[in-house]
């Protein structure tokens, strides 16, 4: 078989935007799904707030997918639903993926430039070494959100959320709503990771108490959970003895943490980074293997779908253009490295062989502020400074450098000066 | 009386006092932290997003949401409505699943096209 | 009817019974008190075969440690069972520890373990580039191998089956009574079974289920647990060889062991506790498991944890195996305080129980038509391509990739679900088939799983349970009329 210019794994948001981007006449272009649909995550998050940057309007998930799937729907490009990739090689320069589905069982289609969209995994009671028994009833919420608006069944009657992350926000309210007691949401931090809307419409509305700088520190039941311990924890995480609150409860849903899904790629071997668990790229967001690219949450974890749309359109559009510009990478980079306060920077290098005028650095703080400053650094010389505000590590900060403010080949870091907390 | 708020309309998130007599708000660093304080003292409204059940091959559930919000006490009498929906595939994206519901000319609609 | 042989507990123990019991002309029934073999201690423990370095020679332990470490190579051919011949070394970091190297080396040897010898530091870091740094010496124990512990207990009752055992699941027995030389057993289900002999084979329950027939039991069983942590297959290469610690008096400390599928065990430590039934973990003590492990190599993979997990030992008050029949009931046979080296041991247990004890008292005739072979379920992902083509022509399931993390298709759970003993809840899949049991612990398969469970044995979704009876995942459906 022919093979395929550019071939995206992956039908969600990511995907579906990529798709559209990357598309061109003169291009064959497949979208691999691995669901009867396109869609992805998003065909379950039946709540709104979906949109307002992206449509500039608010829409609910199944809504915002829509969209994007009707705008692709006119296109020549080949798609590919209920079939699961394998794994991807590449040899002599060209992408064989292997995947399988029931027509055809498996085989291998071939591809000159690869995009990742492969979303990501729910962080796991396992992962996260949750003390106590390991009976059913403890599950990550997005497995609980499936169940419950895709099939349509409930986990649990009395429920408790470890994290307060949005996921585990809006199941707290949609189990609330459909019958369930929900008996409190436990973080370890001392602020909330979810929308302060969340923390009201979600929370307060329903009376569903938040507790703050608190963790799970014991799961009770043989077979079945039958309760929980919480307790208080000091600034370095430990457990405050004498503050274990307990709660009868026949579920327990995790909101701890999302993991770019990219096991499926192994063989592929491309660099990784240990701060976003997803794939090292240049700004043309093509990873450390020439002709594959990466964006969505199979890069790294975004707090707002329209986000990753933006990014995984431009990521199409890289792909295009290195098909059709026959672009190759220099070797001529620039890293881009965290400083203080800022947890990880994506893209990680700049390739200064591209003719590229500004590049959008989107990146996550350690540290919340009313008030604070980003700083721009280039080796030792400050490039610029921007003001930010209501800064959350929950929500990506972005900024733009321009080409012609850089002055050397140095590194370029952020770093994040807290002014008011 | 006064009630404890955190206004959603902005990141701030002002935490608020209203004087449920007066209706004078503190604590808010804006004008539009008095009119949130207000209105959700007077006449709470949100938005409801839930299923209803449907006969579709994909899924058995048809995702639903109100086209406005509706008043907040009425959430849960709109949850108990929406049990008794049985819808039949094909349904488009926006096809309306109940009109005017407590007559506040709130519909609620689909939110996915199924069409198996 | 009466049963000639009644066997207590589907574990890797009485698995091992029933299967050498099947060899013979009898008819013989397991009973397993949980929903599927292998729940206990059999599916919660390091998965070595001990090459037989550890018991004290002349125990009934060193006998079938030794012995039953060759068996696993038998069954291998017989039963298709994974089998992991990885070798393990028992390491040293200074003179006093390499004392008791030699003491091991000695026992070894008196024990009739095979090419055991100690390594120079540098000879054992060239095979194991991730020993800390501070190893000076260790004990190269060749024939240690590793294998997949429920398989080979599910794979012998499957055989046993064939060969014509009566496996009963969900039977906890709660009254036996002897009367003209034929036991009465009875289930807190209701069921009453027949049979001139039971074999109490019980693990961690052993004690509880000896008292129900004879008033002194001769031992206690003191429940040891040991927690663990199982980092991702993508570890693999990060260790070949199982590590052990040198040991002090409280055991064999903790390990480190490569699995058969690329995992990594860490562990176990050992919490002498109350109750047979406690399997929960503590940050306390999987703080201990880490402390033990930094004795063993560098830098380990923490970040590929993907679950933690703790099983009890069936230890007991007598030390040894305690293999006999009861000195108060005729025809009662004990096989009690079977913790490590249980596993390695199992397959000599069985014949020890049939050859050494009821031999010694019955006449049994061989059953001429006894198969040893079982083939396992191959996994699509282990096929050649030729035969995953001739698969797919067959069912075009195998096209259907439900679990992503393990590669495990329709075809594959499908399978499971229809064997012999079947997986019939979530962790009865994932035990056989490995789905779920990758990076994302089945977030992504659990309920395509209990819908292919539902489906196969007609229930419906909210019967399906995880693991344990009454588990299921899904309580009620919304939007029906309560």
């Amino acid at each position: 078989m022919k093979p395929y210019d550019i071939v995206i794994i992956g039908g969600g948001a990511g995907g579906v935007a990529a798709l559209k981007s990357a598309y061109d006449e003169s291009l064959r272009i497949l979208l691999i799904e691995r669901d009867k649909t396109l869609g992805g995550i998003l065909k379950q998050c039946i709540h709104n707030g979906f949109g307002l940057h992206h449509y500039k309007e608010e829409l609910t998930g199944p809504e915002y997918a829509e969209r994007g799937i009707r705008e692709i729907e006119g296109l020549g490009a080949d798609v590919l639903v209920d079939t699961t990739v394998m794994d991807v090689n590449k040899e002599n320069g060209r992408f064989s993926i292997n995947v399988i589905n029931t027509d055809k069982g498996a085989f291998t289609l071939e591809s000159k430039a690869v995009i990742l969209s492969s979303g990501c995994y729910e962080r796991t009671s396992g992962a996260i070494q949750l003390p106590g028994d390991r009976p059913a009833g403890i599950m990550p919420a997005g497995s609980a959100q499936r169940y419950l608006n895709i099939d349509g069944y409930l986990v649990g009657r009395k429920v408790f959320i470890l994290g307060s992350g949005d996921i585990g926000l809006i199941m707290a309210r949609r189990m609330r709503l459909e019958g369930a007691d929900v008996l409190g949401v436990a973080e370890l931090m001392p602020h909330s990771n979810g929308l302060t809307r969340n923390i009201v419409q979600c929370l307060h509305d329903f009376d569903i108490p938040l507790y703050l700088s608190h963790t799970v520190t014991d799961i009770r039941g043989e077979s079945v959970l039958e309760g929980i311990t919480i307790s208080e924890v000091d600034e370095q995480f430990n457990a405050i003895e004498g503050s274990e609150k307990h709660f009868e409860v026949d579920t327990l849903l995790l909101s701890v943490g999302l993991i770019p899904d990219i096991g499926m790629f192994d063989s592929l071997k491309f660099d990784i980074s240990p701060k976003t668990n997803g794939a090292i790229v240049d700004h043309t967001y093509q990873t450390s293997i020439e002709g594959l690219f990466a964006c969505g949450n199979a890069l790294h974890v975004h707090d707002l779908v329209d986000f990753v749309t933006e990014e995984a359109t431009k990521a199409g559009k890289q792909a295009k253009d290195y098909i059709l510009k026959n672009k190759k990478r220099s070797h001529n980079t620039i890293d881009l490295t965290p400083k203080g306060n800022i947890s990880y920077l994506l893209p990680q290098k700049l390739d200064m062989g591209d003719a590229f005028e500004e590049v959008t650095v989107s990146f996550r703080t350690t540290t919340n502020a009313m008030t604070g400053k980003f700083h721009v650094y280039q080796g030792d010389t400050l490039l610029f400074t921007k003001k930010a505000k209501f800064i959350v590590p929950a929500e990506m900060e972005k900024l733009t450098i321009k080409r012609d403010q850089l002055i050397n080949k140095d590194p370029i870091n952020i770093e994040f000066e807290v002014i008011n907390v | 009386m006064k009630k404890d708020m955190i206004c959603i309309v902005c990141p701030v998130g002002c935490h608020l006092t209203i004087d449920t007599e007066t209706l004078k708000t503190d604590n808010n660093k804006c004008k539009r932290g008095e009119r949130y304080a207000e209105k959700e003292l007077l006449n709470p409204t949100r938005m409801l997003t839930s299923t209803v059940k449907i006969n579709s091959v994909h899924q058995r559930r048809m995702p639903i949401k109100t086209t406005d919000a509706i008043p907040k006490d009425r959430l849960f009498d709109l949850m108990k409505m929406l049990d008794d929906v049985d819808l039949k595939v094909p349904v488009r994206i926006g096809h309306k699943i109940l009109t005017n519901v407590f007559d506040t000319g709130v519909d609620v609609v689909a939110s996915m096209s199924l069409e198996q | 009817m009466t049963y000639d042989f009644l066997i207590i507990g589907g574990g890797i123990t009485g698995a091992a019974i029933a299967r050498e019991l099947t060899k013979y002309e009898a008819k013989t029934i397991l009973l397993e008190k949980e929903n599927d073999a292998g729940n206990h201690a059999t599916s919660a423990n390091s998965a070595i075969i001990h090459s037989g370095h550890d018991p004290m020679p002349g125990s009934l332990k060193a006998l079938l440690n030794v012995e039953g470490n060759k068996l696993y190579d038998v069954l291998e051919e017989e039963l298709d069972i994974p089998l992991f011949k990885n070798g393990a070394f028992m390491v040293a970091h200074n003179d006093e520890e390499e004392k008791v190297l030699e003491k091991y080396l000695g026992r070894a040897k008196e024990n009739g373990v095979p090419g055991v010898k100690i390594l120079d530091a540098k000879t054992a870091r060239q095979l194991e580039p991730n020993l800390v740094d501070s190893v000076s010496k260790v004990l190269s124990l060749p024939t240690t191998k590793v294998t997949y512990p429920w398989e080979v207990a599910i794979a012998m009752i499957e055989n046993a089956m064939d060969n014509g055992l009566v496996f009963a699941k969900k039977k906890e027995v709660n009254i036996i009574y002897r009367e003209d030389n034929v036991f009465t057993v009875k289930t807190r289900d209701g069921s009453t079974y027949k049979s001139r002999y039971v074999i109490n084979a019980a693990g961690a329950y052993a004690a509880r289920v000896a008292a129900l027939s004879e008033e002194a039991v001769p031992y206690r069983i003191t429940p040891r647990k040991g927690e663990y942590f199982v980092l991702d297959r993508r570890v693999q290469g990060f260790l070949s060889r199982t590590l052990y610690p040198t040991p002090s008096e409280k055991g064999k400390g903790i390990l480190m062991v490569p699995q058969y599928h690329g995992n990594i065990l860490i562990g176990p430590n050992s919490v002498y506790q109350d109750s047979p039934d406690d399997v929960s973990t503590s940050k306390a003590g999987l703080s201990s498991v880490k402390a033990g492990a930094e004795l063993l190599t560098k830098n380990i993979p923490y970040h590929k944890n993907i679950r933690t997990f703790a099983g009890v030992r069936a230890s007991s008050t007598h030390g040894d195996f305690y293999i006999r029949e009861s000195l108060q009931k005729e025809n009662f046979i004990h096989v009690a305080g079977i913790d490590s080296p249980g596993l390695s041991a199992a397959p000599a247990i069985g014949r020890y129980v049939v050859e050494a004890i009821i031999m010694k008292k019955e006449s049994l005739k061989p059953n001429e038509a006894f198969n040893p072979i079982r083939k396992h379920v191959k996994l699509f992902d282990d096929m050649s391509e030729s035969e995953k083509e001739e698969a797919f022509k067959m069912d075009n399931r195998y096209g259907n990739l439900v679990c992503k993390c393990e590669r495990i298709t329709e075809g594959d759970i499908v399978r499971h679900i229809q064997r012999n003993v079947p997986g019939d809840t979530i962790k009865g899949v994932k035990k056989r088939s490995r789905a779920g049991a990758g990076l994302c612990q089945g977030g992504y398969c659990e309920h395509q799983v209990m819908k292919l469970i539902a489906r196969e044995l007609g229930k419906d979704v909210t019967e399906v349970d995880y693991f344990s009876n009454h588990s299921n995942i899904l309580k009620e459906e919304t939007k029906v009329k309560k």
